[in-house]
Order: structure tokens, then sequence, then C-alpha cells
């Protein structure tokens, strides 16, 4: 008896958010299968891939992101470079330097740095913060005030700082909240339950289930991604039906793997390449558990896993 | 895996101001009474319209498009003795939310209503039931046997016959309660999906009582698997209890608000 392919298509959908303006947004979400699963069903929008680049420039960067950037001179250069990285559907801009104990640089430089990257881009932008949830609340805030009107998602409110996140950002200037729970389920949940509270539409809202390089936690961030997923579509859940936004460069380019030099290790062969491999197998990871779109730096990990969307989609 | 389903009573002619809306068409009582128990978090909201002999259609095709079309679809009950009126609440419900229920079948004289379920796709009670109370889970299954069948010939999907063990009043069949909790765990090995007029067992207690009583009754009924349930969602404690056994049985995942959403 040949073999009747029975489709796995729920009755329930992830919510589809836009990023960007006009001619240049992107949609995230819209699926209503599991990850990646386009033999059952069309896949409404593909896995989008971003560019991260952060406010302070080249500085450590490894050396094929050095020569991508070649000569660039400012930020904006730069994120003009970063969005015409072939396979870049958006921009990531972190400000690491934000951070108190990493030269807290002033909100309003922040806001400068903001507006040149957002001014020389044509495609999505995405603000992530740094390890400080009060300053973040404190950028956000301005940031998405000057950056009004161009539809862009901020990461991330947390536990600590969603009211003032949410009431700016969400609220007070429509732009998009990223909530971010660092691996755990329950305040995944909870926080989309709070900013809705707060009042934000829910679709304005996508999430950071957080993520860790492969081998650093990361079967925990795969079972977060997959429960979520399956309560969002399986559960008809409408408190985790946004879209899952998971940051990759920040977590694997600071592992050993992709630290430790060739003098120190050199059974593990070209640094770089390691880095590379740890952001690719992540970041195709976290696509295959479920995330809506990877934020990645190298350019080489971003035609890689753009390629791997393209051929599944 | 799924969430306990909700079926909300109070649309019910046997309350007196439901029963004189009804007679005259009256919309208001019937919306606020729908208001409340959606507020109150009821999933489908049950339509009892009596035996209704002459105006069923009518009244039925009535109910169902005024609640639906103020409630955004919410999915319905059609509960009466008059299968005309239900075909007739069937042919303007819209399903956007979810199929049409047909309460309800019995393995007597009803179970022509499990071939009307089956011609119009939709759910259908399967009361364990020929001729009043079952004597013994031997006969409900039985009954349960020659429904599920019925429905099966008919390609039904096996799922969209939601068993109904007869949930029995405890003040005078107390000796009867472990009883029905055992035939839920029987049908619900059977993988099958189980209901029930819930509020049943405690009929002419204390109005105080009444909420203790159905939210412990509804927890060990949920722990022998029964998915559904028809109830007052208007009772808090009831609704509380059904929202924790959900989160016990992962049936929802937890958030600090579980109860508030």
């Amino acid at each position: 008896m040949a073999f009747v392919q029975k489709p796995q298509v729920y009755k329930s959908a992830i919510n589809t958010v836009e990023l960007g303006v006009s001619d240049n947004k992107i949609t995230l979400g819209g699926a209503t299968v599991s990850p990646l699963y386009s033999f059952d069903a069309p896949i409404a929008n593909a896995p989008k891939v971003g560019v991260e680049i952060t406010d302070l420039g080249l500085e450590g960067e490894p050396k094929g992101i050095v020569d991508y950037y070649g000569d660039c001179k400012t930020i904006g250069e730069q994120a003009k470079k970063a969005a015409a990285m072939p396979g870049a559907d958006f921009v990531c801009l972190r400000f690491v330097g934000a951070e108190p104990g990493e030269g807290d640089r002033s909100v309003e430089e922040c806001v400068k740095i903001a507006k040149e990257v957002s001014e020389a881009i044509d495609i999505p932008l995405v603000i992530a913060g740094c390890k400080s949830s009060q300053k973040d609340a404190q950028i956000f805030e301005k940031i998405a005030e000057a950056l009004s009107g161009k539809n862009v998602l901020f990461l991330s409110a947390k536990e600590e700082n969603y009211k003032t996140v949410g009431a700016s950002v969400g609220l007070a200037y429509s732009q998009k909240v990223g909530a971010e729970s660092s691996v755990d389920i329950n305040l995944a949940k909870q926080l989309n339950v709070l900013l809705t509270q707060l009042g934000v539409a829910k679709e304005n809202i996508i999430m950071n289930l957080g993520s860790a390089a492969a081998g650093y936690g990361f079967e925990y961030v795969a079972s977060t991604i997959d429960r979520v997923k399956q309560a969002a579509l399986a559960q008809n859940d409408a408190m985790l039906q946004m879209p899952v936004v998971t940051p990759i460069a920040s977590e694997t380019w600071v592992v050993k793997e992709a630290l430790a030099s060739e003098e120190d290790m050199p059974e593990w062969g070209c640094q770089e390449q390691r880095g590379i491999e740890m952001e690719i197998v992540t970041a195709a990871a976290c696509l295959a558990c479920g995330s809506d779109a990877v934020i990645l730096k190298h350019p080489a990990s971003v035609a890689t896993i753009s390629a791997m969307v393209a051929a599944l989609m | 895996m799924a969430s306990f389903v909700t079926i909300g009573e109070r649309i019910h002619c046997i309350s007196p101001v439901i029963r004189e809306a009804m007679e005259k068409m009256n919309p208001e009582p019937i919306l606020k009474r729908a208001k409340e128990q959606i507020d109150a978090g009821a999933t489908y909201l049950d339509v009892n319209i009596g035996p209704a002999e002459s105006t069923g259609v009518e009244l039925m095709k009535w109910a169902v498009q005024l609640l639906q079309e103020n409630f955004d679809n919410v999915p319905l009950c059609l509960d009466t003795a008059n299968a005309k009126a239900i075909e007739a609440g069937i042919s303007v419900y819209n399903r956007a939310k979810g199929k049409p229920i047909v309460n309800s079948a019995d393995a007597g004289d009803r179970i022509g209503n499990i071939d009307l379920a089956a011609a119009n796709d939709a759910i259908c009670f399967a009361l364990c039931s020929k001729d009043g109370v079952p004597a013994d889970n031997d006969e409900r299954m039985a009954y349960c046997q020659e429904m599920l069948e019925r429905g099966m010939m008919l390609g039904m999907d096996p799922a969209d016959l939601w068993f109904d063990p007869l949930f029995l009043v405890i003040k005078g069949m107390q000796e009867k309660q472990m009883e029905v909790l055992e035939c839920i765990k029987m049908l619900s090995d059977m993988g099958l999906n189980t209901t029930g007029g819930l509020s049943n067992i405690s009929n002419g207690m204390p109005k105080h009582i009444r909420p203790i009583i159905d939210s412990a009754m509804v927890a060990m009924a949920m722990q022998c698997g029964l998915t559904s349930a028809i109830v007052n969602p208007c009772d808090l404690r009831l609704m509380e209890t059904i929202k924790s056994c959900d989160i016990i049985k992962n049936n929802t995942l937890y958030a600090d608000s579980y109860l508030e959403i």
C-alpha cells in the first residue's frame, strides 16, 4: 500500500510581527507547523538572519570580520556594510559599551550612534542592550523616542525592567518589545502576561528565550524553545505564540572554543574557523527547535545559515 | 495534553429570566449571561432551549446567531430534545472557533443524535445510559461501545464523541460516586474524550457548600482523565481548581499569573 502522508498542521499559529517600515519591512512568525516542517504546510515567513555589530566597532573582532568591513571608518559605514552582507535580513546594533563596567557610554552618545546606524541602513534594525537592566531601560527609552516610526525591535525587556521598557518602547513609541527570559520557560510566559497586562499588544512582542553556545547548556535552550512551540501550536497558548528571536553571536564567540589561541590549542586547528563553526551549529540547532530569527556576526556564518534556510523552505 | 474544556451552563430555560427571554426573544438577559460566563473563562456556552417542540427551530437559529455575532463566534453546545432545532442551529453556526456540540445522544431513544452529529460534522455528547441511571459500569461501558461503533460506522472521528458517565447527585447516591470516577478512568484509558453535568453532584446542598464539593469532584475527575464538563464558570473556586489541575497535568504551561489568564 502506498504511503499516505498525513500533514501535521496545527489550528493555532505563531503570531506575525513586522519589523521595519514600508518596502523594507520583514515579517517574523506565522507558522502553523513544527519548526522548518515546510513539507507539512507552507511556512508563511522563512526564519530570518540578523547581522550583529556593536558600538565598540571592530575592536577585538576576528580577522574575517575585520577584513569584511575593510576600511569602514564610522559606525554608519559599518552598519551599511552589515546590511549589505549576503544573507542579511536585518541589522542588530548591540550596545556593549553602555555597560557601566565597560565604559558606561552615555545615553546621549548611544542615541547618536543608533541614529547614525538607522540612517545608514535600508533594512530593519534591532537594538540590543548591555548587561545592565537599569542602563538598558534608560538607553532604550531615548533610542525608542529618537527612532520613532522606524518600527525597531528592542532586546530586551527583562523581569527587572519590563515595566519601564514596556511603557516606553512598547506603549509610548509603539516599537517592538523583546521579552527576555534566560532559559526560564515559566518566566517566558509570565513576562508575556505582564507585558500584555501593561497594555503592550501581543503583535508587538517578540520572545528572546535566551541562548547558549552548543555544549554550554544548550540542551536547556533546546527543550525550552521546543516546549514553548508545543504550547503555542498544540495547546493554543496565546501567551506563548509570540515569535522567537535568538541572539547567537554574543554567546558563541565568548566560549573557549572560539577564544583559545592556536598556540595554546594547536590540536584544535584554526581559531577563527572554530568560532564560525560554533556560530553555525548553534544557530542551525536553534532554528531546528523553533527560533524565528537568529543573530550572527561572521559573514561565513550568515552565508551558511541563510543558505540553509533557503534550501529548507 | 489539551487543556480542560469548560462549557458554561447558565443559558438554560429552567432559569425564569432566561425562559422569559427565550419566549419573548429578548436578547438582553441572554447576552448578559453569555458575557458573564465568557469573562469568567468558559470555552463553550451551552444553549438549553428546553424541549421547544413548536418554536425550537426558530429559537435555536436566533440564539446561535445572537451569541456568535455578539461574542466573536463563541463555540456553542446546542442543548434540546428537539433534533430539528439542533439541525437548524447548526445550519447558521460559524465554526471559526470550534465545531458545534450536539447535546445530547444516549444509547436509547436519542441515539439518532449521533447520526445527526455525523451528518453535520459536529461533536456529540454521548450519555452512557439507555433509560434512567445505569446500574453499574459494565452497563455504562456497553452503552459506550454501542455509541462508539455507531459513530465510527458513520465516519465520525472518535474524538468527536464526548462520553458522559452521568454524574450523580451525592445526596441520595453517595455510594455511587467512586463508580462514576472509575468509569471516567476506563473511558480515558480507551483514549476517549469525556464530559458531564458536574454541578449535578451538589444538587440540594447549601449554596456555600456547592463550590467546595464541585471543585473537589472536578479535581478527582480530572485525575481520572475527564476532558471537559458542563459547569457554572462564574464559580471562581471551581475555575481556579480547573486551571490548577491543568497546570499539574501539564495541559497548560505554568506562569505566576496563570489564574489571571
